[in-house]
């Protein structure tokens, strides 16, 4: 094992996948790339390993394996040639949810095949029942948009007319997918390049040597520390509210076993799968069980498939979390995945205290809306996050209004979105009191509200507005989330259940919106951690003076008197400690 | 004619460069830093170079605004915005600063929570009016704040008002008025471009260090004349490079943050015209960091767009400059994989390398070069600092063992991870915007720069490479070249299919009249020129490319050139463009500068001899050691040709030339390598 040149070819094919990114980032049309960074970019090999990424979207890194293994399966190493381009969104064949796009351009150097450029990236509009591809009242996979087996986009170096013009037949947003299409295109026409290049320097043997060695190297590194944890089977669940079709929770139970330099991740006992939108395809169950392992262990090992080896995966299918076809599966990635991974943490609090949190919101509000632009003439679909709080920690309070575990996104800010999107936002705030108590309390959500001026059309895929984000050792819970209603003129704020019939107020389809009237999206704080007796004062009194937490809240959960605002006020200690 | 200073205040020392226009001569020295009090260092430091006579122009670039955020040493800040909005600061954008590291820590804003406050009143994205201001309250705020003794300074941003600064400018004028004695800093003046966090950051950041900024300049200004050092003309280096008034400092701080860096990229402007080459990358490599910048068809490149901390950004105009931990004093290390890596964490100056002799017991780059015979230990600082070479080699011998290899691979290894580290810097200023590094030239400064150039040159692929006469004062030497330089911008979102020539026309004639004016405010009034461009991009894209345009008036006929020319830049950025296709118009900029004085640079006498070599000695290199000549670069004179392997030897730094690398003594001493030096 060259451990340096190791580390030189790491390094350099980490910043071909940054490069990559940052092209997808620029050109790209959807904000949900360009602003939130919705998207990964990777290199994989011939065989389907995935050697190497760049950190964009997290949900995407564990999705890469599987995708390029399902792609090669069913088109046929034999049929892949130089120039080809072949793109790929399809759930029931690797992928992680209908939005989610997936490019691969094979990487040949003197006529043989060396690996492909993988993009993938979600598109705010892909067809289907709603405008912004999240119908939260979806019972199939054909109600959630357009379904792409793989197939060739770009064949031999030209476009392939009749791919282009079917996918973009079936959008409502044809021109800006154009866009999104060639973004992703002129990444993995960038990764090709870029990695013939390095393998041009190194030679092929080395290289194929080299990185062999280098997932050896990251599974060496992911079995040192998953021996460090005590052996044994550590459980935990968690509840999916409902499923927007019937008023029903859904189990998601984990068993993590840890065996030596092992661990097995067991989803048996979870609920059948549901109706509605919140199955969690393969790809998702594996993807979730790599982003919680990857949070469990030292984040200074290259990412790469050597990690996900020392990892396995029971599913069972027909269940919640490896929905059998056609379920409808979309909010399987943006709500169940955070979810498992909040359980898997949780699971490993005893055997891993330092690296796990109380339960963060899990969900990223995925409120979409389209409509039509008068002003440029031509119909829009927008997403929209939600930033939830996350959870306290043995050793820091949870953050606030932060993007869920599974992804990394940016907002969309205000002037952006009023300048695009015919809304105009009235409070753009943090939620007081949000965030559970704890002796690291949890970390406040954000409320978006916002007054329509022209006609949209509204759909939600959301959770934990009627449960709430546990705490953890005696920290308490989170609050829950909601999204309200208010006519024009009107006085009492209503959820979508209440004012539209809807069964579940967190997931639902096609809501209608009039010209004057409002809607707030408020997300699920964080939950505590540790017992709020034992919470240092001085954090207590910040929290009041700064506003975090009401008087009235910061009595109750920690017995707050006025008196310690003179007694304990003045610099926080983490102030202190940054001094 | 006086001198001309230029001064670069840095953590550790600061660097002075003076030149005498009447004798063609450059002075150059340092003296050792004075964080406390940073007018003593530069006035001591001038009186250490002697009797300078009459300085014509002394400029100067400080750290004071950046140390003073990053050590959370500034003013109390009372924020003021849009109902609605004051938690914009602490929920930034959303994102976590790393995927799973579970122990990130949200940062905090540079203004309290208590401190925020709300006004009603609201424009429009279009800009109209939709809520009017509540200007009762504002009198009521601005009496509250004025009479609140803890607060020093005053921020106000509000929504939109890049498209209608009549919110903001209504407070200001409140302020003015009743709250009169605490430094106000509002958005549309610092930077009227969208994006609401961004905007509030910069104005919240340009508030929180105006008090100590001030209060230094006036400092500095009052000891000038307190010591009867004649000046006609005090400047501060703005971080687009440009110089302004000390005023005009105090005025606008946060327009300085990025100060100190932007000397070794105007003065790379310069060199670049000097050898003839208009495509430049710099390297300037010291003990605990590495900055890169390119300079594009002889232009530098700039943005908007930094962090100074994850979530906490400042947008200024600004040269863009990359920066790397990675530097001489990188410590080596062995990771739980038994993997070997270098950096990011740093012997800095203290204790420094092992051979430093100053208690460092871990191996740095700078160690490594010690054993690779690539650094002499005898001839450190032009011999003012004898080094421990058997102390470089007992540290790297550590590591080695670990790894199971020899001392001298090890040391090559090192150095090898150091190199690749830093193209991943090169690369993100070049290949990620576009740029082939087969056009450029590397200009490599700062102490360490010169050592590693021809490996990174072979590496990243980069034909010629640049040593400029005192690297180690480089920037310092920079600043005696800037010119006065205003840079705006204001966003004017429309796009191709419903272009409001009206108001386009309106927003580049403001820029155009509002940039010469502050230039001639500062009294910069010779030699102005304007440049202007517009960002760009396909409508649903969200990022920019800066087009350049050369009219003053949007007309028909120049509509139509501009979505030609994007249509084309964007096919040159990005490998492809998509015709037909609705451009978005967001942001018009204009730039004015004032062109300054230039030194005459002083020439080198030439000689058609063969160098003669002031010493041999071996010198490994990635195939093993190599018998080499060392040469003094003192005694090099134009014109002279060599062929590495060589070792260059002066008293800042030392330049390693890899075996078969041309080397040539340029007409002013630059030393010329690779493909360059072969013309």
């Amino acid at each position: 094992m060259d451990m340096v040149a190791m580390n030189i070819i790491d390094s350099a094919m980490v910043a071909i996948c940054r490069e990559m990114g940052v092209n997808v980032q620029k050109t790209a049309y959807s904000t949900i790339f360009s602003e939130a960074e919705d998207f990964t970019c990777a290199l994989a090999s011939p065989e389907g390993e995935m050697i190497s990424v760049a950190e964009f979207c997290p949900a995407q890194i564990g999705g890469v394996p599987l995708l390029v293994r399902s792609m090669v399966r069913e088109v046929g190493a034999a049929a892949i040639e130089e120039g080809d381009v072949i793109v790929h969104n399809d759930p029931y064949r690797g992928g992680l949810h209908t939005p989610e796009h997936t490019m691969f351009k094979p990487i040949f150097v003197d006529g043989e095949l060396m690996g492909f450029a993988v993009c993938i990236g979600h598109f705010v509009e892909v067809g289907g029942m709603v405008p912004g591809g999240f119908p939260g009242e979806a019972t199939e996979i054909f109600h959630e948009g357009f379904r792409v087996p793989p197939v060739k986009i770009v064949k031999r170096g030209k476009d392939v007319p009749e791919v282009w013009k079917l996918l973009l037949a079936n959008v409502r947003t044809p021109r800006g997918n154009y866009g999104d299409l060639r973004a992703l295109i002129s990444a993995v026409d960038l990764g090709e390049r870029r990695l013939k290049e390095l393998i041009g320097k190194y030679g092929k043997a080395t290289f194929r040597q080299t990185v062999s060695d280098l997932m050896d190297y990251s599974e060496a590194r992911m079995r040192a520390e998953i021996k460090a944890f005590p052996d044994g089977h550590y459980g935990f669940e968690d509840f999916i509210e409902d499923d927007g079709i019937e008023d029903k929770e859904y189990r998601i139970k984990v068993t993590v076993h840890v065996q030596g330099n092992e661990v097995v991740i067991d989803y048996t006992g979870s609920s059948s799968q549901a109706k509605g939108p919140i199955n969690a395809t393969l790809g998702v169950a594996w993807s979730a069980s790599y982003n919680a392992m990857l949070h469990l262990t030292d984040p200074s090992i290259p990412k790469n498939s050597g990690c996900f080896r020392p990892i396995r995966v029971i599913a069972p299918a027909g269940s919640v979390m490896n929905v059998n076809y056609p379920g409808s599966e979309v909010g399987g990635n943006t709500e169940t995945h955070p979810l498992i991974v909040a359980c898997i943490l949780g699971a490993m609090a005893e055997a891993a205290p330092n690296r796990v949190m109380a339960s963060e919101g899990t969900t990223h509000g995925c409120f979409v809306f389209g409509g039509y632009d008068e002003l440029n003439d031509e119909p829009f679909g927008a997403f929209d996050f939600s930033y939830v709080g996350y959870g306290g920690r043995a050793f820091a309070d949870g953050n606030d209004a932060t993007d869920s575990i599974n992804g990394n996104c940016a907002n969309t800010p205000t002037e952006v979105f009023e300048t695009r999107y015919p809304w105009i936002v009235e409070e753009y705030a943090l939620r007081q009191d949000s965030g559970g108590a704890g002796e690291h309390r949890g970390g406040l959500s954000i409320s978006k509200t916002m007054l329509s001026t022209g006609p949209v059309m509204i759909s939600q895929m959301t959770n934990k507005h009627k449960r709430r984000a546990w705490g953890l050792k005696g920290g308490r819970e989170g609050v829950s989330g909601a999204t309200l209603y208010l006519q024009a003129n009107g006085n009492r704020w209503q959820t979508i259940s209440e004012a539209f019939g809807k069964v579940s107020p967190s997931k639902y389809s096609n809501v209608p919106i009039k010209p004057g009237e409002r809607v707030s999206v408020k997300a699920p704080g964080g939950g505590g951690y540790g017992d709020p007796q034992k919470r240092d004062r001085r954090l207590i009194v910040d929290d009041v003076v700064e506003g975090f937490i009401s008087r009235k809240k910061a009595k109750e959960d920690y017995g707050f008197e006025e008196r310690w605002i003179a007694a304990y006020g003045g610099d926080a200690p983490s102030d202190k400690a940054a001094e | 004619m006086g001198q001309m200073v230029g001064i670069d205040v840095g953590g550790t020392f600061t660097d002075f460069v003076a030149y005498d226009p009447a004798q063609k001569q450059l002075k150059v020295w340092k003296t050792l830093s004075t964080p406390r009090d940073p007018g003593e260092g530069i006035l001591g430091g001038i009186e250490k170079g002697g009797a300078l006579g009459a300085i014509d122009h002394l400029r100067f670039g400080t750290t004071i605004a950046t140390n003073a955020i990053l050590e959370r040493k500034g003013a109390t800040v009372a924020y003021i915005t849009t109902e609605g909005f004051k938690d914009v600061p602490f929920i930034q954008r959303g994102k976590r600063k790393a995927h799973y590291d579970i122990t990130w820590v949200k940062s905090k804003p540079l203004v309290r929570r208590q401190h925020c406050h709300e006004v009603r009143g609201r424009i429009t994205a279009r800009g109209g009016e939709y809520t009017p201001l509540d200007e009762d309250r504002v009198r009521a705020l601005a009496k509250e704040i004025a009479a609140e003794p803890s607060v020093e300074a005053v921020a106000v941003c509000l929504l939109f008002s890049y498209v209608t600064p009549v919110h903001e400018r209504k407070i200001k004028e409140i302020f003015t008025e009743l709250c009169p004695t605490k430094p106000l800093s509002v958005s549309y003046d610092v930077l009227p471009k969208w994006k609401e966090h961004e905007r509030s950051s910069t104005t919240i950041a340009d508030a929180y260090v105006k008090p100590l900024v001030s209060r230094h300049l006036k400092n500095l200004k009052a000891r000038f004349e307190a010591r009867g050092i004649g000046t006609k003309r005090i400047a501060v280096i703005r971080s687009n490079g440009g110089e302004m008034t000390v005023d005009g400092a105090a005025d606008m701080p946060i327009q300085m943050t990025l100060s100190g860096p932007t000397g070794g990229v105007v003065g790379a402007k310069q060199i670049a015209k000097l050898i003839g080459v208009d495509q430049l990358v710099t390297l300037d490599m010291g003990g605990t960091s590495t900055d890169v910048a390119t300079v594009v068809n002889g232009r530098e490149s700039f943005t908007t767009s930094f962090e100074i901390e994850f979530g906490v950004p400042i947008q200024i105009p600004m040269i863009d400059i990359r920066t790397m931990g990675a530097g001489g004093g990188s410590l080596a290390w062995i990771d739980k994989g038994g993997m070997l890596r270098v950096g990011p964490e740093s012997a800095g100056a203290d204790p420094g390398p092992a051979c430093y002799r100053m208690g460092g017991t871990r191996a740095t780059v700078t160690d490594a070069n010690v054993v690779l015979g690539r650094i002499n230990p005898a001839n450190f600082l032009g011999g003012e600092m004898a080094l421990d070479a058997e102390a470089a080699r007992r540290t790297v011998a550590e590591i080695a063992k670990a790894i199971g290899k020899t001392t001298e691979e090890t040391a090559l290894a090192m150095v090898q991870i150091a190199n690749n580290n830093m193209i991943g810097a090169l690369r993100w200023v070049l290949t990620e915007r576009g740029l082939d590094p087969r056009d450029f030239t590397l200009l490599a400064f700062g102490g360490a720069g010169p050592v590693h150039v021809t490996d990174l040159m072979y590496h990243a692929g980069i034909p010629s490479g640049v040593v400029p006469n005192y690297p180690g004062q480089f920037s310092a030497f920079g600043f005696i070249m800037t010119d006065a330089r205003i840079d705006l911008e204001r966003t004017a979102q429309m796009t191709s299919k419903a272009f409001d020539a009206a108001h386009a026309n309106q927003v580049l004639s403001d820029l155009l009249r509002e940039s010469v004016a502050a230039l001639k405010e500062q009294d910069y009034i010779d030699r102005i020129e304007l440049h202007r461009s517009l960002e760009m991009r396909y409508f649903g894209q969200n990022h920019e490319l800066d087009v350049p345009i050369a009219f003053d008036q949007f007309t028909p006929a120049t509509i139509a050139s501009i979505w030609d020319a994007f249509h084309k830049a964007h096919k040159a950025r990005f490998n492809f463009d998509i015709s037909g296709e609705t451009i978005e118009l967001i942001s018009i900029k204009v730039t004015a500068v004032s062109l300054t004085e230039k030194p005459d640079l002083p020439k080198l006498a030439a000689s058609s001899a063969t160098p003669k070599p002031v010493a041999r000695r071996p010198v490994i290199f990635d195939h093993g050691a190599l018998d080499t000549p060392v040469y003094d670069r003192g005694a090099l004179k134009a014109g002279q040709r060599f062929v590495g392997p060589a070792v260059i030897e002066e008293p800042a730094s030392v330049t390693v030339v890899r075996p078969g690398d041309a080397v040539r003594i340029d007409d002013y001493g630059n030393i010329l390598i690779g493909k360059i030096a072969a013309a």
